[in-house]
């Protein structure tokens, strides 16, 4: 008699060998490459960001008269992309023949050192910054005029008894310095609370990883 | 993915996704990918589960949604579906199931389109018209036309091969 598929379907299923899960050890390593791979990507894509922003940036600061702060982020962007790619390339290097747990140890030991330059880089990358940007419009133009001059004199104008320090406010130069320091300080507390931002949710799955494979291994 | 969650959560359903990785892959390599990837897949969606199916239909839902997206990412490096090297390719690495009847249907499973695949696998895996159409996302007063058309094309296509 004929068989319907059904019938094939149900009695092939009985036989015992039918449904055999297959081994699934390899499970650990595609997951840490997974997430390692993401993170690479996610790196790469900012660091290109950087790239063209800091080359856009350089455009339009010519355009809107501030090509000093143009040039200095330029510089500086430049800089702070090279050190991490530099970076990267050492991210490349990791042997991928290593069991996950110490796949995702070398993988987390990178992530640290690189944490930790970028947060030492910060503590005098967005001082330059704002020194950039207060330099950037303190040069521009204002009608054949540096735009800070301008300012001064019109600060003069209101309060003729300021004190000046190489014609600049002794105040301005108090309140920028003061900032400058702060910038410093906290350059490290914000890059990690911007690295926390982009990058939060793959540290979190990293982490979560680690702390997976170490239950398993204890 | 703890190895607990493994064994209470995927292994009483790795049937389901044995069934459904095997009509969406032609090697036991492939197979294997294919299957550790849904697991894989389950473990880290497993929070988006609202518990508004039952595991089971989630379960189907996350390993069809996995073997086609690995189906479609695979194609481009696809070889060609030549139906008797596949079979002896299969029975050299033990892909090949005891029962030869259920390798036929097999064979002529992946010779249907990606969605009618599934929708063969549900109704033999005996789910209803209703939670087939939820899995596929389609609607369920199409579902009896599709499988009758389906299992037609599957008994011509076994009668081609047993003849």
């Amino acid at each position: 008699m004929e068989r319907s598929i059904e019938n094939i379907w149900k009695e092939g299923f009985l036989k015992s060998d039918a449904l055999v899960a297959p081994k699934i050890n390899n499970l650990y390593n595609q997951k840490s490459i997974h997430i390692i791979d993401k993170f690479k990507r996610m790196f790469k894509i900012n660091l290109i960001a950087i790239v063209v922003f800091s080359f856009g940036f350089l455009i339009v600061s010519f355009f809107v008269g501030i090509p000093i702060t143009g040039v200095m982020f330029f510089i500086t962007l430049s800089i702070l992309v090279f050190i991490n790619k530099k970076l990267l390339n050492g991210l490349d290097k990791i042997d991928m023949g290593i069991s996950s747990y110490q796949y995702l140890k070398v993988f987390n030991q990178w992530v640290k050192k690189q944490v930790s330059i970028n947060e030492k880089i910060s503590k005098f990358l967005y001082p330059i910054i704002f020194i950039s940007m207060i330099l950037g419009f303190w040069f521009k133009d204002a009608q054949g005029m540096p735009l800070g001059k301008r300012l001064v004199n019109e600060v003069l104008k209101a309060f003729p008894d300021i004190y000046l320090v190489y014609g600049i406010p002794l105040i301005g130069i108090v309140i920028a310095l003061l900032i400058t320091i702060l910038l410093g300080f906290f350059g490290g507390r914000i890059y990690k609370w911007d690295l926390n931002i982009v990058y939060g949710r793959v540290f979190r799955k990293l982490k979560e990883l680690m702390t997976d494979i170490e239950s398993l291994r204890s | 993915m703890s190895s607990d969650f493994y064994k209470t959560s995927i292994l009483p359903f790795a049937g389901i996704i044995i069934k459904l990785c095997r009509a969406y892959t032609n090697s036991q390599e492939d197979f294997e990918d294919y299957y550790q990837e849904v697991c894989l897949q389950i473990w880290r969606s497993k929070d988006k589960f609202r518990e508004e199916s039952q595991w089971s239909t989630w379960v189907y839902r996350v390993s069809l949604n996995v073997c086609l997206t690995l189906l479609k990412k695979n194609k481009k490096n696809a070889k060609p579906f030549v139906s008797d090297a596949i079979t002896i390719e299969a029975t050299e690495s033990n892909y090949a199931f005891a029962d030869e009847s259920l390798n036929l249907l097999y064979d002529a499973i992946r010779k249907l389109s990606e969605i009618d695949r599934a929708v063969i696998m549900l109704y033999l895996d005996e789910k209803s018209q209703k939670e087939i159409a939820e899995i596929i996302g389609t609607n369920p007063n199409n579902i009896g036309v599709r499988v009758n058309r389906i299992k037609i094309r599957l008994k011509k296509i076994l009668d081609g091969k047993i003849n």
